[in-house]
């Protein structure tokens, strides 16, 4: 395929192009920006239905009676109805803290990695800068062409215009549109839900907050009915639907609707496949900015906050980027979560502590009369009472679950053995099962591990946690110097 | 069902608080708030024709409460014997039904920040004692009873000695509080204590004369809008959209 194939504008397909592009499927989505927007979706539906179920007084009342009294007895007492509305309320702001403190991140680092300022003159460049750091991805924001979009679109669904629409990038501008309202609402619907759930500042504020989440929530509503109706009934958008389910859209659709991605998608694929003839290699993405366009030419088709930041969804460029977390910003947040801990368990963090109690349950599953009256198990195990029921029990199931999804999202999981290059598989094993016993023994007679008793006892200034802390770098220097054969 | 009331008798009341203590004790009512708390008009008139009453304030549990309406989670509710009800698990400490009491019986617990006052000590009623208030009143001032029970203090204290409920003509949402004294002391005491008509905060007032038919009006239109274009695509068909797309 020549560069010459790609055209710039977008012209009505032939009937035999128009049947070949229905053939062709092409990726748009990110499975995790679909179990995102499926999970957002889930949300939205239970705290609508439970939240205006909540609302029964006749001075805020939305929905009739005989709806509240359904979902009442669905719940059984509007308290759980309403326990249940913080606590999904709360895990949806939790997830997207995570999304927003990541996507912020990534942002940042793209701009710098391609030497962007982070400032910009001119209003409208400031505007699109604005935009992008409130969304953190340049699909989302408005442009020039979006805005002429905007008005055509109006006139020619009033009979007044025949004009062609402008092309549109991954999503159009109407979708923009509601992104917009949706990012401007959501931080408000947020905040006011926790000052509600937890009584914050003061009763006027409660007052207003009320006040502010109904509204907020209905204007976010009214974009939503729109939102479903495009996507679910609305036959033009068909397969935006089924990409949100499968991820890929077909080449036709992308051509018609997302004229300005399909190019992009178009032009990827195009410098993959020079690189892969053995083409020019990497110089081969300056060159196709050559041949294909004058700059005046790229300017046209494509907004410059997309040209220069690069393509692919957020979560891509985010987590799919093999990069651990620099070690100060990780050690930093491992204290913050050390301190949550603290404060919502009273207790910090432990590893061998939960380890052991995995062993006195299996152990109390076996023989229970000799766990519960041995010296060391019975601490942990009383008959009728579960050893299991502990904070490090399920902090440990959390840890295994985070280190996954970590690792998942960074795209480094694979089953694979850690060792150095000199040692076979079997020695590694063998080693790493002595030294899990070395350290299980050691931890519990020390009565903690590197978690338990150096970081959670560090943290209160305990004395035994620093004796261990210099007991374990000082063992570590000079066992390093003996095991060094089996790592380099 | 039953109709609980109370009453206190004007003229017995001593003004000593010991039902305030007592209420605060029961209820841990925290310092400086109380549900139930006896107030004092002052000397009124002229030498030598001085007159002065206490009042005993407290959640009158009128038949027609202004608080229910404006409670957005139905926090507060009105159970079947009458008695006016909070349910701390809905609460959410926004202060609208305070600021609807035309007595002001409600406050804002600094504690639990959520609504507290009266509820005529229902947990002690069902386990057959009196309210704390009446139990402990040294001057034996106040009575508590079914005004569906002939044979009871209170009937005989409302239908048969006159004892007056707190209402003006503004305010007559049928209060559950009587009192019993000398007219004069009385019509003192109701002149100084008078009850506001029920308050509505600026942010709930907002939202029922502005925000709801705003929002409501905004999805109206939409499924108004969408029925228009879902009805479009029945007539039409599918077809017609095939071209209509960005070319």
């Amino acid at each position: 395929m020549g560069t010459e194939s790609i055209p710039m504008t977008s012209m009505p397909p032939t009937a035999d192009q128009a049947e070949r592009m229905s053939q062709r499927q092409i990726k748009k989505h990110h499975v995790a920006i679909m179990l995102l927007h499926w999970f957002n979706a889930a949300v939205w539906l239970t705290e609508l239905a439970t939240g205006t179920a909540l609302i029964v007084s006749s001075h805020f009342r939305v929905m009739p009676y005989w709806y509240l009294n359904i979902v009442d007895g669905i719940f059984g007492g509007r308290a759980n109805m309403l326990h249940f509305h913080i606590a999904v309320g709360v895990t949806w702001m939790v997830v997207f803290a995570v999304y927003f403190t990541f996507g912020f991140r990534t942002y940042v680092r793209t701009r710098v990695l391609h030497g962007i300022p982070i400032h910009e003159s001119g209003t409208w460049r400031r505007f699109l800068a604005l935009q992008c750091i409130l969304f953190q991805n340049e699909e989302v924001c408005l442009n020039a062409d979006d805005v002429r979009w905007l008005k055509i679109r109006a006139l020619r669904m009033l009979g007044h215009s025949q004009e062609p629409l402008p092309p549109q990038g991954i999503y159009n501008a109407g979708q923009k549109l509601f992104a917009w309202l949706v990012y401007m609402t959501i931080p408000l619907i947020m905040a006011t839900g926790l000052i509600m759930s937890f009584h914050l500042i003061s009763t006027g504020v409660v007052q207003w907050a009320i006040v502010l989440h109904f509204t907020a929530v209905g204007l976010v509503v009214s974009g939503l009915m729109i939102h479903v109706y495009m996507g679910a009934v609305f036959p033009e958008e068909k397969p935006a639907f089924f990409s949100m389910i499968t991820g890929m859209v077909n080449e036709l659709y992308a051509y018609r609707h997302h004229f300005k991605w399909w190019r992009e998608v178009k032009m990827e694929e195009q410098a993959w496949e020079e690189k892969l003839a053995g083409g020019p290699g990497i110089a081969g993405s300056h060159r196709l900015t050559k041949v294909n366009a004058t700059p005046a030419q790229e300017a046209e088709v494509t907004n410059p906050y997309c040209s220069i930041t690069g393509h692919g969804s957020l979560w891509r460029r985010t987590f799919r980027a093999p990069a651990y977390w620099p070690p100060y910003v990780a050690g930093v947040v491992l204290g913050l979560v050390l301190l949550a801990t603290f404060l919502f368990m009273g207790q910090g963090l432990g590893a061998s502590g939960g380890f052991t109690r995995y062993v006195v349950a299996l152990l109390a599953w076996v023989a229970p009369s000799y766990a519960a009256h041995h010296p060391y198990w019975s601490n942990y195990y009383q008959p009728g009472q579960s050893p299991l029921i502990a904070f490090l029990v399920f902090e440990l199931i959390g840890v295994v679950i985070g280190g996954f999804v970590s690792g998942w999202l960074a795209g480094r999981v694979r089953i694979t053995v850690e060792k150095g290059p000199r040692i076979s598989r079997r020695k590694r094993y063998v080693l790493a099962l002595a030294g899990g016993i070395l350290t299980g023994y050691g931890a519990r007679l020390a009565r903690g591990c590197t978690s338990g008793l150096a970081l959670s006892g560090g943290a209160v200034l305990s004395v035994g946690a620093f004796v261990f802390m210099l007991g374990v770098f000082a063992a570590a220097f000079i066992g390093a110097y003996f095991m060094r054969r089996c790592w380099l | 069902m039953a109709r609980y009331a109370m009453v206190t008798d004007l003229r017995k009341c001593v003004g000593c608080q010991a039902c305030t203590v007592a209420c605060n004790s029961e209820w841990e009512v925290p310092t400086g708030y109380a549900r139930t708390h006896v107030k004092f008009t002052g000397v009124a008139g002229t030498f030598p024709n001085l007159l002065s009453s206490f009042f005993v304030a407290q959640c009158n549990h009128c038949d027609h409460p202004a608080c229910i309406d404006p409670c957005p989670t139905g926090a507060t509710y009105q159970a079947e014997n009458g008695i006016v009800m909070v349910d701390r698990n809905l609460c959410i400490g926004c202060g609208y039904c305070v600021e609807a009491c035309p007595y002001d019986a409600r406050y804002i617990n600094p504690v639990i920040k959520k609504v507290d006052k009266c509820d005529f000590c229902s947990s002690r009623i069902e386990r057959g004692l009196e309210p704390a208030c009446v139990a402990t009143c040294t001057a034996h001032a106040k009575f508590y009873g079914d005004l569906e029970e002939p044979k009871s203090d209170v009937y005989k204290m409302v239908y048969e000695q006159g004892a007056r409920r707190l209402e003006t003509a503004q305010v007559a949402i049928g209060p559950n509080v009587y009192y019993l004294g000398k007219p004069e002391e009385v019509d003192l005491a109701f002149a100084a204590f008078a009850p506001h008509p029920p308050r509505l905060p600026r942010a709930g007032e907002l939202w029922t004369t502005v925000l709801r038919p705003l929002v409501l009006a905004a999805i109206g239109a939409t499924f108004l809008g969408q029925a228009v274009a879902f009805f479009r695509q029945l007539v039409k068909g599918e077809g017609l959209f095939e071209d209509d797309g960005e070319q």
